[in-house]
């Protein structure tokens, strides 16, 4: 008599063989190496080598919380964090809901493209880009809004300041390109069921709160879920080139300290430690919200 | 579905997979890294050709180098450029050149010294914690004892072969650098407007910067000028605070002992200067913000007047206000430091930029570190400076009256190409060569960079290597370089100038400190 | 299809809304317009001004100088090469894994997912990464950039929960017509899917087309270098101060031109943008229309 497990190995065969490539990939790609993380108990040093490198346990973690600065960081990092899902995360949904009620097809497909373009602009060009705008000598947006509002208001190197133009530059960076996959879900909605709504007299509003959100909702859970695995971590580049001796209270995050910890001092260990706490917490986060999801009656991960 | 049309599914699948996967073998057959094939080349029986005899090299086949530099443009020369045919000619090698984007050669040097085997000569940055452990940890052939028996490298300054060492040994032959090379670049025009001269003292360049705010210096009736501009990049608050006696990174206090910079008497003076300047609008608003990469451009628009930085900034400088608009006569002329309360002093490099470093991975046995350092010392030669830095002669360049004169454009770049990037293996230990002929901002640059080495301020703690430094330098020197600017925006005031000195030392500033002066008192 | 009533409250809104996605284009396009503008400007122009759409006196020196050698024309085929050879292999392997992981009943669902979402967050590095690459014998080939990242775990978990979404119907009634689950995945769910398809086809293709960072790990010959790995270094050489002591270089080293710079990064940047324009069509709308209903 077959084992239970021996039979549905039999009948899911060719499913077996399809997930073959991929599961081959991440053990190879993904798992082999994943020794690395090891190196944050140690004192790594490229040449030498993972094994004979001295091991020196939690005394990174130890250094890392202990550090003066450490409560600073995670304010600023969480902060950072916070106005990104709120402010930064519902924006593309609102854009590809705004762009799905556009009815003439070729403003539509222009405003699409157009929007997508920032995302292909390196960041350093719109750091420079940023400084050309707002600076308080002569920056053509610095002097639009002391005419409109009388407020001369230096962004790049007000604390308070900061936060708002980081989003804001994520905003116009990130924005277009979210839209896309909301538009790839939208498209999938089952015309069906907007027609339904339409005959049971369902005003815009009411489709779009009825039928558009609940078949869209899945996609947006499911972001959601895994932007939280990434919590912790700002777009380091961005924040590197903003930052300037006037802000640095509030721009040092967990990634720039890193960097400068980290890369330029070699310090290989350091900054894979700081990344295994990021990554603890973003698993937590992961899980967690994805029980939260399922509560909720949503699909989750899995 | 029929059985048949199962088969032809599957067929259809397995030819996909097929053609991906002769897709991706066809990409996989893109060859070897260089660093597969055998490095040295075979033992020799003439087993103590010392480098200074190149009679014998003759007989010996060409040894094969792989050297890794970085690269500093994206048309690079490959095996076929007629510049590295002529270099393996005269030297007697079979070059293959790794070539590494100059913005990520950190990274691609921990990953090469991660992997093990690296090139038998590579640039290495010699302050990099990962090079430095790996210098110590047997990585590279300690040069220092070898260098006697070569004509050009006997000759490379001990003091910087000191600066450049790790634990006092050489593990790298330094890269050369002019030692004196800041300056003070003015718009000449400006000056002549407001009637001044070269600045000779503080006093003097105060008062230049004041007279091109307030004096209209381009004589356009309105009042847009102002004196100097400083960019995000804080070199020149560096470079000047030296001008008023703040040593350069560490001093000795009187008894012998090294405290850093920002704790002398002088740092505050040089810091209420600063201030002075940014307050009365001398410098540009929005220094603190200002993007490196238009430092320039204040200066060329007619803005600002005055930059601090190396001299060679003036030729550039000049090259861009000739592009806008052409005359004879440069726009910018360049001038040492101003005298302090202290003397003449100014900022030095560290007279040289990274270390050619040998591998003991590639180069296996002494007999091939001999003939490696052979090649190195080679490059010194006259002709391999010429060859490196100015290409060949008759294509790349001519002699004439004895300067050298390009006949490339940078735009020309078929045959810039040959040659690109290639002076980065250069040592410039060895004899002078010709120079480029010289224009009238050269010459002034030259003749300042000159006139400085009389007057630099070495750095006492340059050679010595800090642990408290590796682990928390940059936090530390955060805190001071952060302080410095708050201060001149006003920001903080002396108090909380004070309090950041505070903060930098019991954040481990007492600890570095202490290391330091152990180091340095342990310096025979 | 919709209603051609629209009460005033609609009119407005609509027209509030071509208003503000308007807005929004042009701030977003604006800047690469000043791009391409500035790769058609003179040298002297650029630094002049600090933002503008028209050049005052237009120039294709730029152009000319990056198109002299062929260079540029290699590393932009290595890239072609690379984002189409990637994103095929990207497809394969991700809608294959993410079909089978789809399938409710698959025995060690739970274990699978859970190995993929500890991938995501829980790295070696890249030193382990590179030594992995590098013990497979990969190291300078264009098979070292595409592999490593095959499978975005991101785009496999999205993909696979549309898979899910999937009315069952549709299975159903192929397997009881005799379909083997390939049969399945490629007759009837990938036509099914083609929004996704294409959403994620361009997703892993942009990827590709913008990375550098895995070629300048992976790659040592100069000669195989994609577009970005130029770019960026132009972008970066740009960046030097003047003095900044860190390039210690002698007078060898100028920077770029800024109009080279910016005519740099538009030819690395129109190819991809006009990709998604031609992959519009396949977010129309209606897809499923016509999925069997009982």
């Amino acid at each position: 008599m077959k084992p239970a497990w021996a039979v549905r190995l039999r009948r899911d065969k060719w499913l077996y063989i399809l997930l073959l490539p991929g599961l081959l990939y991440f053990i190879v790609f993904k798992y082999l190496p994943m020794w690395g993380v090891a190196i944050a108990f140690q004192n790594f040093q490229p040449f030498v080598g993972f094994w004979n490198s001295e091991w020196v346990g939690f005394e990174h973690f130890r250094v890392f919380f202990s550090n003066p600065d450490f409560t600073r960081l995670l304010r600023n990092t969480f902060l950072l964090a916070v106005y990104d899902l709120v402010f930064f995360f519902p924006a593309p949904i609102i854009v590809a809901l705004l762009l799905n009620e556009l009815r003439i097809a070729i403003f539509k497909r222009l405003v699409q493209t157009m929007v997508y373009v920032p995302h292909f602009i390196s960041m350093v060009i719109v750091a420079s880009m940023t400084y050309v705008f707002l600076t308080p000598q002569g920056g053509v947006l610095y002097e639009l809004i002391a005419q409109l509002t009388g407020a001369k208001i230096n962004f790049l190197s007000d604390p308070d300041w900061f936060r708002p133009m980081i989003i804001l530059q994520i905003m116009w960076k990130e924005t277009g390109w979210g839209t896309i996959i909301f538009l790839a879900a939208l498209a999938s909605v089952d015309v069906e069921q907007y027609e339904a709504a339409i005959v049971d007299g369902a005003s815009r509003l009411q489709r779009l709160w009825h039928v558009t959100l609940p078949a869209i909702s899945h996609v947006i859970v499911i972001l959601l879920i895994l932007r939280l695995g990434n919590f912790l971590d700002n777009g380091f580049e961005q924040i590197f080139l903003m930052t300037n001796s006037l802000n640095r209270s509030v721009a040092d995050v967990f990634d720039t300290y890193v960097y400068f910890v980290g890369i330029t001092q070699g310090a290989f260990s350091y900054s894979t430690a700081i990344g295994l706490f990021k990554s603890v917490v973003g698993i937590v986060l992961i899980y967690g919200s994805n029980w939260l999801a399922k509560r909720f009656g949503q699909e989750g991960l899995y | 579905m029929t059985k048949d049309r199962v088969w032809k599914l599957s067929g259809k699948l397995l030819l996909a997979a097929v053609m991906m996967m002769s897709v991706l073998l066809a990409a996989c057959s893109g060859g070897n890294a260089n660093g597969d094939k055998p490095a040295a080349s075979k033992p020799q029986s003439t087993a103590d050709s010392g480098g200074a005899d190149d009679g014998n090299a003759e007989t010996l086949p060409p040894l094969k180098l792989d050297i890794m530099v970085p690269a500093f443009n994206t048309e690079l020369p490959d095996r076929s450029s007629p510049v590295i045919q002529a270099l393996e000619q005269y030297t007697n090698t079979e070059i293959h050149m790794q070539f590494v984007p100059n913005s990520s050669y950190g990274d691609k040097m921990n990953i090469t010294l991660a992997s093990g085997r690296l090139p038998h000569i590579m640039v290495v940055d010699r302050n990099s914690a990962s090079y430095i452990n790996a210098a110590r940890t047997g990585a590279f052939w300690e040069l220092g004892p070898y260098l006697k028996d070569y004509p050009n490298l006997s000759q490379a300054n001990p003091i910087i072969l000191n600066n450049s060492s790790v634990d006092g040994k050489t593990f790298g032959i330094y890269r050369g650098r002019t030692l004196g090379r800041m300056g003070v670049t003015i718009n000449r025009e400006w000056m002549a407007n407001v009637g001044m001269s070269e600045p000779k003292t503080i006093d003097e360049f105060y008062a230049l910067l004041k007279a091109f705010k307030e004096n209209d210096p381009d004589r356009n009736n309105k009042d847009d000028t102002y004196g100097m501009v400083v960019s995000k990049y804080a070199g020149p608050w560096d470079i000047m605070q030296i001008w008023f006696g703040v040593p350069n990174k560490w001093g000795e206090d009187g008894s012998g002992k090294l405290i850093p910079a920002h704790m002398t008497p002088e740092y505050k003076e040089a810091l209420k200067f600063f201030k002075k300047l940014y307050d009365e609008g001398l410098v540009n608003e929005d220094f603190a913000v200002m993007d490196p990469a238009v430092w320039l451009d204040p200066i060329v628009n007619g803005q600002a007047g005055v930059m601090v930085d190396v001299a060679d900034a003036a030729r550039r400088i000049d090259n861009k206000m000739q592009e806008k608009e052409a005359r004879d006569t440069p726009y910018v002329d360049v001038f040492q430091a101003p005298v302090g309360p202290k003397g003449h002093r100014d900022m030095p490099t560290s007279g040289y930029a990274n270390v050619l470093a040998v591998s003991k991975s590639a180069v296996k046995t002494e007999d091939d570190l001999k003939r490696v350092l052979t090649f190195l010392d080679q490059l010194g030669d006259v002709e391999m400076q010429m060859l490196l830095g100015y290409g060949i002669e008759g294509r790349h360049y001519e002699m004439v009256d004895g300067y050298i004169k390009p006949l490339t454009t940078p735009e020309d770049k078929a045959l810039v190409k040959e040659m690109e990037s290639l002076n980065q293996m250069l040592t410039f230990i060895g004899p002078a060569t010709p120079t480029l002929e010289m224009t009238e901002i050269n010459a002034k640059i030259a003749e300042v960079q000159l006139a400085n080495e009389e007057i630099v301020v070495s750095n006492p703690a340059e050679p010595l290597i800090s642990e408290v430094y590796a682990q928390m330098g940059q936090q530390l020197d955060n805190i001071i370089a952060d302080a410095r600017i708050q201060y001149i925006v006003g920001q903080i005031d002396d108090k909380g100038l004070d309090d950041a000195i505070a903060l930098w030392r019991s954040s481990g500033g007492d600890k570095y400190i202490d290391e330091i002066n152990t180091l340095y008192a342990a310096i025979p | 299809m919709v209603s051609k009533h629209r009460t005033v409250g609609e009119r407005l809104f609509d027209g509030f809304n071509y208003i503000a996605l308007a807005a929004f284009a042009l701030v977003a396009a604006l800047p690469f317009v000043y791009m391409i503008a500035g790769s058609f400007a003179t040298e002297a122009e650029l630094t002049e001004r600090d933002f503008f759409l028209i050049p005052r006196d237009w120039s294709i020196a730029a152009y000319q100088y990056i198109f002299s050698s062929d260079t540029i024309f290699r590393s932009i085929g290595v890239s072609v090469f690379i984002t189409v050879a990637g994103t095929l292999t990207n497809l394969a392997f991700t809608l294959t894994m993410a079909y089978s992981l789809s399938r409710k009943d698959l025995m060690g669902r739970r274990l699978f997912m859970n190995m993929i979402i500890f991938s995501m967050l829980f790295s070696g590095g890249m030193i382990p990464g590179y030594l992995v690459v590098k013990e497979l014998g990969l190291i300078d080939s264009y098979a070292a950039v595409i592999l490593p990242g095959a499978i975005s775990a991101f785009n496999l978990i999205i993909i696979r929960n549309f898979f899910q979404q999937l009315p069952p119907g549709l299975e159903e009634s192929a397997r009881i017509d005799g379909c083997t689950e390939l049969g399945v995945l490629w007759r009837i769910v990938l036509p099914l899917s083609k929004p996704v398809i294409a959403t994620f086809g361009l997703f892993y293709a942009v990827g590709h087309w913008n990375n550098f960072f895995s070629a300048l790990l992976y790659l040592n010959d100069h000669k195989k270098w994609p577009l970005q790995v130029m770019l960026r270094e132009i972008v970066m050489l740009s960046q030097l101060a003047v003095g900044d002591l860190s390039n210690m270089d002698p007078n060898f080293v100028t920077p770029p031109d800024q109009a080279v710079k910016m005519a740099v990064i538009v030819v690395g940047t129109v190819p991809i943008l006009c990709v998604y324009p031609f992959l519009q069509k396949h977010f129309a709308k209606g897809v499923l229309l016509g999925s069997i209903k009982g």
